[in-house]
């Protein structure tokens, strides 16, 4: 296989063949079809809600799952003991608890955020050992210490047009496997409804994937559970097939939405923002309203000029999208051509990937890798400079290539031999090194998601064009003026 | 204040801050567009005309640009006291004394705020600006263009434009005034109460979505409201600022006469075999070099034999001049290579960039490796005329073209939907341009082929 021939791989990938859905915007999708376009196409961005201490939870989670739950792991204790292995776990993870404070309190400084809370140690502290308690009072009592844990780790696959990022996936010693969603963003009492559930079951069927190579082969799953504090909820197992073929449906409407094609979406019969009235559900039902009027011809002309403009702008962006996903899809479509090793060689020397790094150090949140060639005389260029974001992909054995684990970072400074990236924190740049340490890794080109920020700007002045054009009594709508305040 | 004004920015100057409305200022290169940006924002907070100004530029490299240039223009003690800089403060240039904030408080104390279009998003959505300035070059997404102007929107004035508009809406028998047929974003948004000066050059900016659009921003903003273009280029000597006007139709783009007859000069004469390339009165030569093309990358080329020549001619210019050297290519891949050779030659501090990063930069002397060389003739996306306007107008002294003559002389860049008809490659023009009228072309010598 010929350079051109990669290369006529890239141009024959229109985009609409390569738009990914994010496990998120399925499970969005699930809960209601309306909420996920409020995403995408509208580009409505929820509220500036902080999460500093969730965000800081799943931090010390992330580094303590490989680490200190790992070693306090107790089977079938009685309820008397989950309290004592959680504070095994707690005074075990100090340091990591400690670190990942300082790290988001330098952060939030550097990032100009409102100053931290004088409770914000508490509440980090509280948090984690309500979630170690519910860890070990349901699922610790169940299963057996695993034998690893893979912590923050992305999956694509390519062929269901599917990706998401998984919390936790602890690996037994008969190849079996159990995934954890850690729910760090408030101390409600477990609930098997709602979008929880939907994300848990779509990550599975990427886990699936990981471990089988088939999303629908069930045979390596252990267990899936959503970690709330001091509680957990587990779906039985086998999972029921209208869950799963609905969840399937809601991927398939998300991607034909992405796509730019009007599948047909229906309100269910209780959405718990529209029918809770709460954010968005104005945004939601004015564009409900909007569509409808425009698909009836019932908007005055230049309105519907301005209208027009706006929403293909936005199918544009969402075009663009796509194309960030495309080296995926020509890695993955080449791999099942070729194999595996042959495909790397291949798109190595096409520049398409980067092969033989090894991880070196790892220094704040910078990770430095180096490459040993063959042939020092010959030069190849790299597509690799500073500020290009890549994904590292820790190859391993009997895994799809980008089921592996892997981050995502920026260049920092490329030299012959010598590759630095910038991960986003010290703790992802700790997980890496944990996780990635003793793999050959691969690089690839990957690319920041930043769509529905760019979508807003098409949303503020879409309500503003309607906020004025249109008639007060147009929209039974309260807040119509919204964009006029 | 340190400012000096030619005629033309000074029209623009005092045309801008006389008029409340969204407008396009077309800069050509080397005609100042940060000056006037700089000169306009000091101009409407001196004269009172408006409370607080937004500047705005798509890279931090430009919006550094903007910072010293308000030092530059009020000195660095007023600066201070007046303008803000936001966004990342990582890509700031720490040696500006512009102060950096993300706060509300302190960005709604200062006068002047300097921030990147990608840092707007993290401003309070309620913040408002009287005025804004924006550099469009390097914008590729009309979104980028909306989120500043939306940071003009008074809420007042739109209410009061929603009054006459409905009431217009309510009696359909009362004859409209044009005013109030609102068919475009631009006149509705310019209705709401912002004010803008959108500044860049449809000539140099890439299209506003890479997939299926090609227009540019700054050519959205100018088809659709007031327009003024600079032409008096402060970079550009003669015999450039005339190749650099008919290659890319400016209609009547010339050198301000202190550049006008600028020539490189030499602290040295050049090698005996360097000396046929290396003319210091011919501002552009063509060198004629028949390396071979190489692909790589999903849509990247590059050619060995080019990017060695290049490096080769830096080397020489290095050691006879202490002139600032560029190095301009379209392909990434190619950019890495000739930066490898460099590197080899001992000279790291030569910045190679891409046609994309060279956008806003200048040099004494430039050197622009166009790659492509095929029996097919087909000049790809090397040809566009963005492309090949940006890299021949960055030089101040002169101007180095390394690619096959002849291919480029009856290069083609498209093939039409018949699948039979080639479109003419702009670069045809800038060949027969530079050999009949303003350079030279001459075989690349014995030392560049080997």
């Amino acid at each position: 296989m010929s350079n051109l021939i990669v290369r006529d791989l890239y141009k024959t990938m229109t985009h609409t063949k390569t738009h990914l859905v994010q496990s998120k915007e399925i499970a969005t999708t699930c809960v209601c079809p309306y909420l996920f376009k409020m995403s995408y196409p509208f580009g409505v961005v929820g509220g500036e809600r902080d999460y500093l201490v969730a965000n800081t939870v799943h931090d010390v989670i992330s580094l303590a799952s490989t680490t200190t739950i790992l070693d306090n792991w107790q089977q079938g204790k009685t309820d008397t003991d989950f309290e004592n292995i959680a504070k095994s776990i707690d005074t075990d993870s100090e340091g990591i608890i400690e670190e990942s404070i300082a790290n988001a309190k330098e952060k939030a400084r550097m990032e100009g955020k409102t100053p931290v809370l004088g409770t914000f140690d508490y509440e980090v502290q509280d948090r984690f050992h309500g979630l170690m308690l519910g860890l070990a009072k349901r699922v610790m009592k169940k299963y057996e210490r695993p034998k690893r844990a893979v912590t923050e780790i992305t999956i694509t696959n390519v062929k269901q047009v599917q990706e998401g990022r998984l919390d936790a996936i602890f690996e037994f010693e008969d190849g079996k496997y159990g995934m954890i969603d850690w729910k760090t963003n408030n101390i409600n009492k477990a609930s098997g409804s709602g979008i929880d559930r939907w994300q848990l079951i779509t990550n599975l069927l990427l886990a699936n994937y990981r471990y089988t190579g088939d999303e629908n082969n069930w045979d390596k799953c252990l267990f899936g559970s959503v970690v709330y504090y001091e509680g957990a909820y587990f779906p039985r197992l086998p999972l029921s097939e209208d869950w799963i073929d609905k969840i399937k449906n809601d991927r398939k409407f998300a991607h034909e939405i992405l796509c730019g094609e009007r599948p047909h979406a229906q309100k269910p019969a209780f959405c718990p923002v529209c029918d809770r009235n709460g954010e968005s559900s104005f945004d939601c039902r004015f564009y409900r309203e909007d569509s409808k009027r425009a698909s009836q011809g019932d908007l005055p002309e230049n309105y519907a000029n301005i209208r027009r403009l706006l929403v293909k702008r936005r199918y544009l962006v969402l075009d663009e999208r796509a194309e960030t996903h495309k080296h995926k899809f020509v890695i993955d479509t080449i791999i099942d051509r070729l194999g595996e090793t042959t495909a790397l060689q291949e798109l190595e020397r096409t520049g398409i990937v980067h092969c033989g790094y090894k991880i070196h150090s790892v220094n704040a949140n910078s990770i430095t890798l180096v490459k040993t060639f063959d042939n020092e005389d010959e030069m190849t260029p790299t597509l690799l400079e500073p500020r290009k974001i890549v994904r590292i992909i820790g190859i391993e054995k009997d895994i799809p290539l980008l089921a592996c684990v892997n981050e995502k970072g920026f260049v920092k400074e490329v030299q012959d031999t010598k590759l630095v990236v910038d991960l986003d924190g010290n703790t992802i740049a700790q997980c890496a090194r944990i996780q990635l340490f003793d793999l050959p890794i691969i690089i690839i080109p990957d690319e920041i998601n930043l769509t529905r920020r760019v979508l807003e700007p098409m949303h503020r002045f879409h309500r503003l064009a309607a906020d004025i054009m249109l008639p007060s009594d147009m929209f039974l709508d309260g807040n119509q003026n919204e964009y006029l305040s | 204040m340190n400012i000096s004004l030619d005629t033309e920015q000074l029209r623009v100057l005092n045309w801008r801050a006389s008029t409340k409305d969204i407008a396009a200022v077309v800069g050509p290169p080397g005609c100042g567009k940060t000056t006037v940006g700089s000169g306009l924002a000091i101009k409407m907070i001196a004269e009172d005309i408006a409370k607080r100004v937004l500047l705005v530029a798509y890279t931090n490299a430009a919006a550094n640009e903007f910072c010293r240039e308000l030092c530059n223009i009020l000195g660095p003690d007023v600066a201070r006291i007046l303008c803000l800089r936001t966004g990342n403060p990582t890509g700031i240039d720490p040696l500006i004394p512009i102060p950096f904030s993300r706060s509300a408080n302190e960005i709604h104390e200062k006068r002047i705020i300097i921030s990147t279009n990608l840092s707007l998003k993290r401003l309070p959505a309620l913040m408002r600006f009287d005025n804004m300035i924006i550099d469009e070059a390097g914008i590729e997404r009309l979104e980028h263009l909306l989120w500043p102007l939306w940071f003009g929107v008074d809420s007042a004035k739109a209410q009061q434009y929603k009054n006459r508009h409905l009431n217009n809406y309510n009696s359909p028998d009362i004859e409209t005034p044009d005013s109030f047929q609102i068919n475009d974003l631009i006149e509705l948004i310019s209705q709401c109460g912002t004010v803008a000066t959108v500044v860049g050059d449809p000539k140099q900016s890439r299209p506003i979505s890479p997939v299926r659009v090609d227009y540019s921003a700054i050519e959205w903003v100018k088809n659709r409201s007031s327009c003024d273009t600079l032409r008096i280029s402060h970079r550009l000597p003669d015999r450039l600022s005339g190749l650099v006007n008919e290659f890319a139709d400016y209609d009547g783009l010339r050198s301000a006469s202190e550049v006008a007859s600028r020539r490189l000069t030499l602290e040295r004469l050049p090698e005996k075999e360097y000396r046929a390339i290396i003319q210091p009165d011919e501002v552009t030569t063509w060198i004629d070099i028949n390396g071979n093309e190489r692909p790589f990358g999903p849509t990247s080329w590059m050619n060995n034999l080019e990017a060695k020549a290049s490096a080769k001619v830096c080397n020489h210019l290095a050691s006879i001049t202490k002139k600032s050297i560029l190095v301009i290519t379209r392909f990434t891949a190619q950019k890495q290579i000739i930066r490898h050779y460099l590197q080899k030659m001992g000279h790291p501090e030569f910045k190679v960039t891409t046609t994309t990063g060279a956008l806003g930069t200048q040099a004494d002397i430039v050197i622009f490796s166009l790659v492509r060389n095929n029996l097919e003739r087909n000049v790809g996306a090397a040809g566009t005329l963005q492309d090949l306007n940006v890299a021949i107008s960055r030089s101040k002294e002169k101007l180095f073209v390394l690619g096959n003559f002849d291919m480029m002389l009856n290069g083609w860049s498209g093939v039409a939907s018949n699948g039979k008809h080639y479109y003419k490659s702009p670069v045809r023009k800038l060949a027969r341009l530079i050999d009949m009228k303003y350079g030279k072309v001459v075989d690349a010598p014995e030392i560049l082929c080997r």
